[in-house]
């Protein structure tokens, strides 16, 4: 009777659990209960990094012989959870970037490794812990918009320089987070390329977004949606929580005569679930991905998936980059690693400037990231900052993926 | 009329995913009284094992052998790797803690859940799989009637389910280990007393269970396509949750409640909403809860007087 009576209440204390984490939008989708590692990752210097240098290169750091200098970058990102997939190739770029810094520089810069398993309460405490942790200069990440939420107050009062690497929440650039930085556009350019294309080059009347439930899915559905209302289409919004292991349901919702459906994913492998589903009901629409969906993963012929670069692997100078990243930690799925490779980089590369023109403090390094420029950055082009700390110049790209599941560049 | 049916097929499909995890569930809490929280886990490294089954067999695109040979060596694969994974769990994780309080067994069963998420995590690392099966089954086979389809792999996962259901009634109600597991569940000092091997028949009922975890495993594989190291934390809930809805301990009920789990989401994500399907699930649960406490097939608690 009594073990009735525990598992009675440990089934209500479930569904409440459950109801409660599909409210919320599933935030977190995460079971480990692994704690913030703030331990310091030696900063292991490789030989074969040292090719790198021309590609990694920035104008203003290269300023003669090299001061060697010290200190530690924090990178906050979902190391374990359910988004451990982005989380480890962005930890993997964050480490090769400074590798290949320490390499060309001679200094010793280190990475902090914070787990916040997207989940902004895990951010918020080791947002804390890295302002008490006098070595951090400043901070690689959060992936999340809600985790620069958490984190951008204090950070902000500590002057400490955090560069996110996925977070497109266009409002997080508005001036409340004085120190805050991205290296990839925000929804508010994501949005209206993809709309335009999808009611002008697709012709499409009729669209349907599947909106993920995070705050990444929700900025860009929004912006995609505005958008498209605006170019007179019919648009109809479904939001489902990103631990659906099945979208049939949603595909049979999906009318005949839907010309276009948008996913906002940030998991590759869901937008080809609900692709293929789409093809077996025998659904004509098309499935458009946001850049969340760019990604070997994702590789239904005929879809159309956007990104923040023209194409990473086509890049000339993101060759080398690649081979040591692909010979050190195997093949990227994804497209979060390049862009937080950039933020690394801008980040020692500020430091080392800092520490050049006298010492290593938060607010010398603040001020030096603010004067970025990295030319033949890893996402395309010359990268710098706005005085909001957007990219400038921002833009994104459209392809389509062939027969064979590449995504080939579009517009 | 065909959007309900396509709905209702989905539904189908998903509870009797999860009715073959529930009955894992119901079978070992018959038995034991252990709410094994690492069930969902065994169901998650079955369809792992039955993935790199595949891959070692040529992988999606080139097999080596026949598709059905091929589907056959990752359900016995996964079978396999499940029920020796369960029979390892009980022996190290649950035995030595056969006579301490039943809350230690249960932060056991957490403990070795979140084991389980991590050494795949470690060993296979985090990169979402995908099993592919619109390379050996070509979209547009299977029954089409009006607008409704039913894709091959959705009729062989139902047909699966119902034979091993049946067949998981018929070994408890008319075999020796059955009679073996029933006396157990009954009264196991009673069990030892007459002979029965407990620790023989507990080991038989974890391999099953787990074997049926494995199955259902590789089915979500080749139904959904894509599996993770974290998969079998939400799918080892629901199928609790039917468990304890169709009556914890009863095989039929595990079944039931599956599959009524199963077409509530179908059925609340098609006509209601996406965003709150499990909302709407689980608020029924609580309401089935409410009305019929020992879940709609459980039997009255007898109390000694």
């Amino acid at each position: 009777m009594r073990s009735f009576k525990i598992v009675s209440g440990l089934t209500a204390a479930t569904c409440v659990a459950l109801a409660l984490s599909a409210c919320a939008g599933g935030s977190t989708g995460s079971t480990t209960a692994a704690a913030a590692s703030n331990s310091a990752s030696p900063a292991s210097s490789s030989s074969d990094a040292a090719s790198s240098a021309s590609a990694a290169s920035s104008t203003p750091a290269e300023s003669g012989a090299a001061k060697e200098c010290t200190g530690s970058v924090g990178f906050m990102g979902p190391i374990t959870g359910g988004a451990a997939s982005i989380g480890a190739e962005q930890l993997n770029f964050t480490q090769l970037a400074v590798d290949n810094f320490n390499t060309k520089s001679g200094s010793t810069y280190k990475v902090v490794q914070g787990d916040t398993q997207l989940d902004p309460g895990q951010a918020s405490t080791i947002g804390q812990q890295f302002v008490s942790n006098s070595a951090i200069f400043g901070v690689v990440g959060p992936a999340g918009s809600p985790g620069v939420d958490a984190v951008g107050p204090p950070f902000g009062k500590a002057d400490m320089a955090f560069i996110s690497a996925s977070a497109t929440a266009t409002k997080l650039s508005d001036g409340s987070y004085p120190t805050f930085f991205r290296t990839i556009p925000n929804d508010s350019v994501q949005g209206p390329t993809d709309a335009d294309f999808i009611s002008g080059t697709l012709g499409a009347k009729k669209v349907v977004i599947v909106e993920e439930k995070t705050s990444y899915g929700e900025g860009v559905a929004t912006s995609v949606k505005d958008a498209l209302v605006k170019n007179g289409v019919s648009v109809t919004v479904v939001r489902v929580s990103k631990d659906q292991p099945d979208y049939s349901a949603i595909v049979t919702s999906v009318a005949n005569d839907t010309d276009v459906v948008f996913v906002t994913f940030q998991i590759a492998a869901n937008s080809q679930v609900l692709a293929t589903q789409l093809k077996q009901q025998g659904k004509k629409a098309v499935v458009f991905g946001s850049d969340g969906s760019f990604s070997e993963d994702f590789k239904t012929p005929g879809s159309y998936v956007s990104s923040f670069a023209p194409d990473i692997n086509g890049i000339p100078a993101d060759a080398e980059i690649i081979k040591q990243y692909d010979a050190k930690y195997g093949a990227f799925g994804t497209t979060y690693g390049p862009p937080i490779y950039v933020a690394a980089q801008a980040l020692v590369e500020a430091a080392q400037r800092a520490c050049e023109a006298g010492s290593i403090t938060r607010a010398d390094v603040l001020a030096q990231v603010k004067q970025t420029k990295i030319e033949n950055a890893l996402t395309g082009g010359t990268m710098s900052f706005t005085a909001k700390g957007d990219v400038e110049g921002a833009k994104f790209y459209v392809f389509k993926i062939n027969e064979s599941g590449k995504p080939v560049f579009v517009k | 009329m065909n959007y309900l049916t396509q709905q209702l097929v989905n539904g189908l499909t998903l509870g009797s995913v999860y009715a073959l995890i529930a009955l894992g569930y119901t079978l070992i809490y018959g038995v034991l009284q252990l709410l094994n929280f690492a069930h969902g886990d065994v169901y998650m490294v079955g369809s792992f094992a039955g993935y790199f089954t595949m891959i070692g067999l040529g992988g999606p695109q080139n097999p080596m052998v026949p598709i059905w040979v091929m589907i056959l060596l990752m359900f016995l694969a996964g079978m396999v790797v499940s029920g020796g994974l369960g029979v390892m769990i009980e022996k190290f994780a649950y035995r030595p803690l056969r006579s301490s309080p039943r809350i230690t067994s249960l932060i056991s069963a957490l403990g070795v859940s979140l084991f389980l998420e991590s050494a795949v995590l470690l060993l296979f690392g985090p990169k979402i799989r995908n099993y592919d099966t619109t390379d050996y089954i070509p979209i547009g086979t299977g029954i089409h009637i009006g607008g409704v389809t039913i894709e091959p792999m959705r009729i062989l996962l139902i047909v699966i389910s119902a034979v091993l259901m049946v067949v998981l009634i018929l070994v408890v109600n008319k075999t020796r280990l059955g009679r073996g597991m029933r006396a157990v569940a009954y009264d196991s000092d009673a069990a030892v007393m007459m002979g029965v091997d407990v620790n023989r028949v507990i080991m038989l009922t974890f391999l099953i269970a787990s074997a049926l975890a494995g199955a259902a495993g590789v089915m979500v594989g080749l139904v959904y396509f894509t599996i993770n190291n974290y998969m079998g934390f939400l799918a080892g809930l629901k199928a609790f949750a039917a468990a304890v809805v169709g009556g914890i301990g009863s095989i039929p009920g595990a079944v039931l409640g599956g599959l009524l789990i199963g077409f509530l989401e179908s059925l609340a994500a098609g006509y209601l909403s996406p965003n709150f399907a499990n909302v709407i699930t689980f608020a029924a649960l609580i309401a089935v809860m409410l009305v019929k406490p020992r879940g709609l097939l459980g039997r009255s608690a007898i109390v000694k007087v």
